[in-house]
């Protein structure tokens, strides 16, 4: 099964590179049927990722969420499942090509580490464990997406080409909109990340919060999205600022995922 | 608002600092780490607590006050606009957010926008219009997630000010009290349930809580599950290595203990001569130069590292092997029985109940604040028949103009591209 999933996985980042070869090439020939393409692509990959995540979790008999390569592929694999959810909700295919390379290197990331099975220490196996990354890979992919969303905005700004960018581009406040859709879908989905890390860790540990800098990461993530709420509710405050504080919503995302079990030690080190 | 919003960010710094500097550690630790000024600043500002800190807390009553008046004073016009939200007079009076004239039929735009039947209903003068409204409950999704959050904040708090922490260690046969509460745990049983591989799968402990009155309580406890006894729950936190420690004087048995690693005996008619049992090696290794090592879990060379006190003062220190003897004047000591002991965790907080609601209430609040958007669609009649189309929808901005938009008959991007610029 393992040995599946290996080739699988190879397939699957050579699949997603693809992909991301044709959307660029749409953005720059500006053909509808590079697009349509590209999508499909990244729907093929999407579900031989799936079947490589199913493999993975036959082969260890448990949840394949419970170390660094297994996070970092569920991750990549998060962040392609709300994409795709977004780019046929809002009709929106130009959001893959800018999703398409952040997907791209967390799946590389994810190439990096270390592929083997690991038996799981006791804390680790809790039912919990399941509930706590799961959500956590749908928050992650929420605000990949709502990162991506940011770029798009402010470069939108920026850029001159009115004519290809009026048709594939949603205007400012419907992108404005879109953005908040995919911080409220993350920031939900963080607070049950939390939630249920609190609970677990309730039960493993005997204390429900410990200011772990995992745990006091992820609060300063949730704090700096709950912020971009407000901000957003003020009149003035939508689209440019609150596209600038989304980005940095996803540094901390980052910081939280990688930064924190590169600088600081603490309980979490082993995930 | 504005303060809330400078209120999330300092806490969000707040937050990072107390993660970036190392917590609990000395003056020394620190000046070491940095220098001695930061360390001195570190120290000043209470950064080496940050979390427990007067300004920490602080910035937390700040925004515990503001959410507790935030939610108080908007409270009576939240009741007022959730009732306006279905009254069709007061959704007549509206001008709409959306609006398309000349519409046949309306009633199958209600229905592909998913808005419940309409009611039928009279503008001021007269006209006959139908009015739909749903989701009302949206309309507090912000007032449930303040209160969520409020409920969190207090009931972590009144935990810390009150909780108790006990830690109970021993191997099976042994009873230990806990603290001062009266209750003592007596282990029965303790189980390290190993892989193939050598791995630990679980640990599991049995235990029985002896109350004050002598009433007793038994559970299992392993990594993960807990158990609830005398208000008090109780988790299997650990494990390390005891031994049996024999001393003889003379050749004549004087005493006998079991020690956990780290704990020392004190001879029982010498109390000035004291045995530390430090740390124990089940297959024991020493490489020159380096220090004692253990090559895998199994016992297979036991070495028990020691060192000895009189007076207080450090005598001797040395690895004794299974079956060596350590001999001081006429005491003989030799140390036996190697098992593992179970280290029980024992925890008393009585506000973990109302933390845990304030986190669930949170998630109910953001659920209702993101995915039940409240929506009103009416249409009024016009002289010739046909219907004006209006919608709100406070939440959904731009996207619900589209749907709207699209609902009834008006094609994609016509009324979009236009609103820009
Ligand atoms: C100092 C503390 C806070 C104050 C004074 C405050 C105040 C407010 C106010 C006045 C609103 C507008 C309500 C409305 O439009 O119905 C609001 C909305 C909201 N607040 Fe807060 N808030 C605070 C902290 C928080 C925190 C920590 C969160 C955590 C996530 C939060 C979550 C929300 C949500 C989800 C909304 C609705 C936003 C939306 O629908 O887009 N608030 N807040």
């Amino acid at each position: 099964m393992l040995q599946i999933e290996n080739t699988l996985f190879t397939i699957v980042m050579l699949i997603y590179f693809a992909a991301m070869i044709l959307y660029f090439a749409f953005i720059a020939a500006r053909k509808e049927g590079l697009a349509r393409a590209a999508v499909a692509l990244q729907c093929a990959g999407f579900a031989l990722h799936t079947a490589a995540l199913v493999c993975r979790g036959i082969g260890a008999g448990r949840l394949p969420l419970t170390n660094q390569y297994e996070f970092a592929t569920s991750f990549a694999w998060g962040l392609c499942l709300v994409s795709l959810a977004f780019i046929f909700w809002y009709k929106f295919t130009v959001l893959g090509a800018f999703a398409a390379p952040v997907i791209f290197l967390i799946i590389g990331y994810a190439a990096m580490q270390s592929k083997a099975v690991h038996e799981l220490m006791p804390a680790l196996r809790s039912n919990w464990l399941g509930f706590h990354v799961s959500t956590a890979i749908i928050a992650y992919g929420a605000f990949g997406v709502s990162f991506v969303l940011s770029i798009i905005f402010l470069l939108r700004d920026r850029m001159k080409a009115r004519g290809f960018l009026d048709s594939h581009i949603p205007n400012r406040e419907k992108l404005d909109a879109i953005s908040y859709r995919s911080v409220s879908l993350g920031l939900l989905f963080l607070t049950f990340t939390i939630v249920t890390g609190a609970i677990w860790a309730e039960r493993a540990w005997g204390s429900y919060w410990s200011w772990d800098p995992k745990e006091t990461w992820s609060l300063v993530t949730w704090i700096v999205y709950a912020a971009y709420l407000h901000l957003r509710i003020r009149r003035g405050w939508q689209g440019r600022a609150a596209a600038i504080f989304a980005a940095v919503g996803f540094v901390c995302v980052m910081f939280t995922y990688v930064g924190v079990n590169t600088f600081l030690p603490g309980i979490h080190s082993y995930a | 608002m504005r303060f809330a919003i400078i209120l999330l960010v300092v806490l969000a710094l707040a937050c990072s600092v107390g993660s970036l500097v190392t917590q609990g550690q000395s003056y020394a630790w620190y000046a070491q780490r940095y220098s001695e000024r930061t360390a001195a600043l570190i120290l000043a500002l209470h950064l080496d607590d940050a979390f427990h800190s007067w300004w920490f807390i602080l910035i937390n009553a700040f925004l515990c006050v503001n959410l507790l008046l935030c939610n108080l004073l908007r409270l009576p016009s939240l009741i007022a606009r959730t009732r306006a939200e279905a009254d069709p007079r007061a959704i007549l009076a509206g001008k709409g957010a959306v609006s398309v004239e000349n519409v046949a039929a309306p009633e199958p735009v209600f229905q592909r926008l998913r808005m419940p039947k309409p009611a039928e209903a009279e503008t001021e003068d007269g006209t006959p219009a139908l009015v739909s409204s749903k989701n009302r409950a949206g309309l507090w999704g912000a007032w449930v997630c303040h209160l969520g959050i409020l409920l969190l904040i207090v009931g972590f708090s009144l935990g810390q000010m009150t909780q108790k922490q006990y830690a109970v260690y021993g191997v099976p046969g042994q009873t230990r009290p806990v603290g001062d509460t009266g209750c003592a745990v007596s282990i029965d049983d303790f189980d390290i349930g190993l892989r193939a591989d050598d791995t630990v799968e679980q640990y599991t402990a049995r235990i029985t809580v002896l109350g004050p009155d002598g009433q007793s309580e038994s559970a299992e406890i392993s990594v993960n599950n807990p158990a609830r006894l005398f208000g008090m729950k109780f988790y299997q936190n650990s494990t390390g290595w005891a031994a049996t420690v024999r001393v003889t004087e003379g050749g004549e048995p004087l005493q006998e203990e079991i020690l956990c690693a780290g704990e020392y005996l004190q001879v029982a008619d010498k109390p000035d001569l004291v045995i530390d049992f430090n740390a124990f090696y089940p297959d024991y290794v020493q490489r020159a130069g380096a220090m004692p090592e253990t090559a895998s879990g199994q016992l297979n060379n036991p070495g028990y590292l020691y060192s000895v006190y009189y007076q207080e003062q450090m005598i001797g220190m040395n690895v004794l092997m299974a079956g060596e003897t350590l001999t001081i004047d006429d005491y003989a000591v030799t140390f036996s029985e190697p098992q593992p002991y179970t280290m029980i965790q024992i925890k008393e907080d009585h506000f973990t109940g109302v933390a845990l609601a304030g986190g669930l209430v949170t998630m109910l609040g953001l659920l209702l604040a993101f995915y039940v958007q409240p929506a009103r669609v009416w249409a009024i009649r016009q002289e010739d028949g046909r219907w004006t189309l209006r919608g709100e929808s406070r939440k959904g901005g731009a996207i619900f103009r589209d749907q709207f938009l699209r609902a009834a008959g008006v094609k994609d991007g016509e009324n979009i591209a236009e609103k820009e610029e």
